[in-house]
């Protein structure tokens, strides 16, 4: 037996069926109730001027931090991307042993989750708008040199060879033969990273740094879900504002579309192109004055509670195995459901023509409302652990995917769909014979991907839902156990690794041509 | 329901009525008040110039496109309004694609079998996409498409050109249709293939099933009972291929637009 693409694509919603036998055994008595209050909430949102407000200056502070977050980190990850490149150290100075190095060690900052990175910060130096945007920086940073330096070893070396040949210097030579063909990947890369920024930036208010977050986890659990409502439409506009911005950029521009990343096509407007940049340095000068964003204060770091005696004892006496099996099927849980379901909803909804928009819709709520959030909604009616958790990360990330698919989708072409349909076949099997046949190996791929960014996100959840290595790094923050901690992060940064190895294996076969 | 009008040279009740059928394009409409019939047993070749609106005339004829003005009359019926009743409907147009649009990532049994989908459930729709199903009537559509039964296992990006030509064709068989519509099959095959294929389609172009082909190469009209001008979204001749002279032909595919 041979499972054929467009079934592939649906296998990992078979982990639909454990889920939907352990959720009976999950609910808990009360809440139902408070959960109709909280939809009810979504057609009556306060319209209060004090609560408006609150909501446009957290709005504010969101946004501000995500944009000097996200440009710290694109200044930070080209420059550490050619530092990182092979070619370039080839190039420069005849051994690619630099680079290997440079990239061992910017896999620690990228396996750590933003989120850890803001509350070390936090503990470090105290409350302040600097600390949400290195906490972005860093970890981001470290994810645009990986691609940057990628995408440059995957250029084609001839050109550069043929102006090497020709007697020009090494740096000139670069410039020339990588710049252009560099640019359209790297920029297509950066506006993706600005919409992660925002979603990342409004997760760290969650926990206090800030922002819109802090609003929406303060009135979710004042239950004011009135006043909830509020932030969260007014983050939806926002949200799918700046998508769709981004989006219309990216075509204007001539930028490969994001799943087909690395597809070699040649940017246009370059003038325009370069005044916008030059633009955003005034506008991000502004901002930073305007959240009082002080690099200096950076340096000022509190002193550390002293460590308890017998630390590393209880360190290593911690349930490892069993909480880094619960952060592994945590992972899995939560990627097969994000995986799996999308395809799956777009299947059921494919005979009605506001289907679509009607998952739209519910697929952007997943993007913008940090999984903690709902981990916080679920527990309402649901006991904590393992499956609520996967549930809340699982929500999130089928926003990301669903919208990723629903592109593919449009991209790939009604041709094949129509003509099943013509021949008198359903709307769902045309859609799965049809579009998902194509589709399958790639949006898969891209669900490796994801399911690599899952595992770094669980502390996400962990943290709320009590469960896997989150749950114990909360109270080693909180009960300032340095040594606890260390050794934590450093099996967060081992699982990271293994796990992107991983993933990137399964990518790398599903993309290899039949 | 005395939906007929017009006199048919055949005596058969039509597979394929247009009425008076108008689309709109820009500008100029791209099909202009077009009737024609085609009865059980007929083969019918489209001809006419690029742009002449064949293309549009075929995509309405397969219930693609619907016209803004006039009547598509399937089997004397009239566009169904439930979704079942379309898709019954559909079920009995096979068409075959100038692209062919066949599924690459899926083998040669896999594709033909998806002509049936109209008839099958979920669970064969499934099971198709697990195990092969249906082999002996699979190994019969490429036996009657002179292909060898051994392909059924191979992937379809594999296929030569004229293998993948003669897959569609297998593929629109096993959906039974009636009517059968091509939009110029044959524009892409060296010659030698192209008239051994127009033979096979031709074969298989008898009562009750009904045959509408678009060509843009006059000399392949023998073969075929009938042979309908298109210019301009408008019908030039209709008529039995023996009584059409070379002259209406040139005049068909000539610079200048024909008088009214």
């Amino acid at each position: 037996m041979r499972v054929a693409p467009p079934l592939l694509l649906l296998l990992p919603a078979l982990v639909l069926l454990p889920v939907l036998v352990a959720l009976p055994l999950l609910v808990h008595g009360g809440g139902w109730e408070l959960i109709g209050q909280f939809l009810q909430g979504a057609i009556s949102p306060s319209l209060d001027p004090v609560v408006l407000n609150s909501v446009i200056t957290g709005l504010g502070l969101t946004l501000g931090m995500a944009l000097l977050g996200w440009a710290v980190s694109l200044m930070l990850g080209l420059v550490l991307g050619l530092a990182s490149s092979r070619l370039i150290w080839q190039s420069l100075s005849g051994t690619a042993l630099p680079a290997e190095l440079v990239r061992r060690i910017l896999a620690i900052p990228r396996a750590i989750h933003e989120l850890i990175w803001g509350l070390l910060l936090l503990q470090l130096v105290g409350q302040q708008p600097a600390v949400a945007v290195l906490a972005i920086a860093i970890p981001y940073g470290a994810l645009v040199a990986r691609v940057v330096s990628d995408l440059v070893d995957a250029l084609p070396t001839p050109n550069l060879e043929a102006l090497r040949a020709g007697g020009a210097p090494a740096g000139a030579a670069l410039l020339t033969a990588l710049g252009p063909p560099l640019l359209p990947g790297v920029i297509s890369y950066g506006g993706y990273r600005l919409e992660c920024a925002l979603r990342s930036a409004t997760l760290l208010g969650v926990f206090g740094l800030g922002g819109l977050g802090n609003e929406l986890v303060l009135t979710l659990q004042s239950l004011q879900f009135h006043e909830l409502w509020t932030g969260l439409w007014v983050l939806l506009v926002v949200m799918l504002g700046l998508e769709s911005g981004i989006g219309a950029l990216r075509r204007r521009w001539g930028m490969p579309a994001r799943f087909g990343l690395g597809a070699g096509s040649v940017g246009q407007r370059g003038r325009e192109l370069l005044l916008s940049l030059l633009a955003l340095v005034p506008l991000l000068l502004w901002v930073g004055r305007a959240l009082e964003v002080d690099p200096r204060a950076l340096l000022q770091w509190q002193a550390l509670p002293p460590l308890a005696p017998h630390g590393w004892a209880s360190a290593l006496a911690l349930p490892w195995p069993s909480m880094v099996l619960q952060t592994l099927v945590l992972t899995l849980l939560a990627a097969a459901l994000a995986v799996g379901v999308a395809p799956l909803l777009l299947l059921l909804v494919a005979p009605w023509p506001w289907g679509r928009r009607l998952l739209q819709l519910i697929w952007a709520f997943g993007r913008l409302w940090p999984p903690p959030l709902t981990a916080l909604l679920l527990l309402f009616v649901l006991k904590p652990g393992v499956v609520t958790a996967a549930l809340a990360l699982g929500f999130h990330n089928l926003g990301i995917l669903g919208r990723l698919l629903l592109e593919g989708a449009e991209a790939t072409g009604s041709a094949s769909e129509d003509a099943l349909r013509c021949s008198g076949s359903g709307p769902r099997l045309a859609l799965l014979y049809g579009r998902f046949s194509g589709l399958a190996r790639s949006y898969l791929a891209y669900g490796a991907y994801r399911a690599d960014v899952i595992l770094r996100e669980t502390v996400v959840v962990g943290l709320v839902a009590g469960t896997g290595l989150g749950a114990q790094l909360r109270e080693s923050l909180s009960s300032f156990a340095w040594d606890q901690l260390a050794a934590l992060l450093a099996v967060y940064v081992l699982l990271t690794l293994v796990g992107e190895d991983l993933s990137d294996r399964a990518r790398q076969r599903l993309l290899r041509p039949a | 329901m005395g939906a007929m009008q017009g006199s048919s040279p055949a005596t058969s009740p039509p597979v394929l009525a247009l009425e008076a059928i108008t689309v709109l394009g820009r500008g100029k409409p791209r099909l202009d008040g077009v009737t024609l019939q085609i009865a059980a047993g007929e083969r019918v070749a489209l001809l006419g110039p690029s742009g002449a609106g064949k293309s549009t005339l075929l995509a309405v004829a397969n219930g693609l496109l619907e016209p803004s003005g006039g009547q598509v009359l399937w089997d004397q019926q009239p566009r169904a309004h439930s979704a079942r009743g379309r898709r019954r409907q559909q079920a009995r147009i096979g068409t075959l694609w100038q692209d062919l649009r066949l599924i690459d990532e899926l083998t040669v049994q896999q594709n033909l079998n998806a002509g049936c989908l109209a008839r099958w459930g979920w669970p064969r729709a499934v099971l198709n996409l697990l195990l092969p199903i249906d082999s002996a009537a699979c190994a019969e559509a490429l036996q009657r498409m002179d292909l060898d039964p051994g392909l059924l296992n191979q992937s379809v990006a594999a296929l030569s050109g004229g293998q993948r030509q003669r897959v569609a064709m297998a593929r629109m068989l096993r959906q039974e249709p009636t009517l059968v519509l091509a939009d110029e099959p044959l524009a892409n095959l060296d010659p030698r293939l192209a008239g051994d294929l127009l033979q096979l389609l031709l074969e298989q172009a008898k009562a009750p099933r009904a045959l509408l082909l678009s060509l843009h190469r006059p000399d392949l009209l023998q073969g075929f009972d009938r042979a309908i001008g298109l210019r301009n979204g408008q019908l030039q001749f209709d008529r039995p291929v023996s009584e059409i002279d070379p002259a209406q032909i040139q005049q068909l595919y000539g610079a200048e637009a024909p008088g009214p």
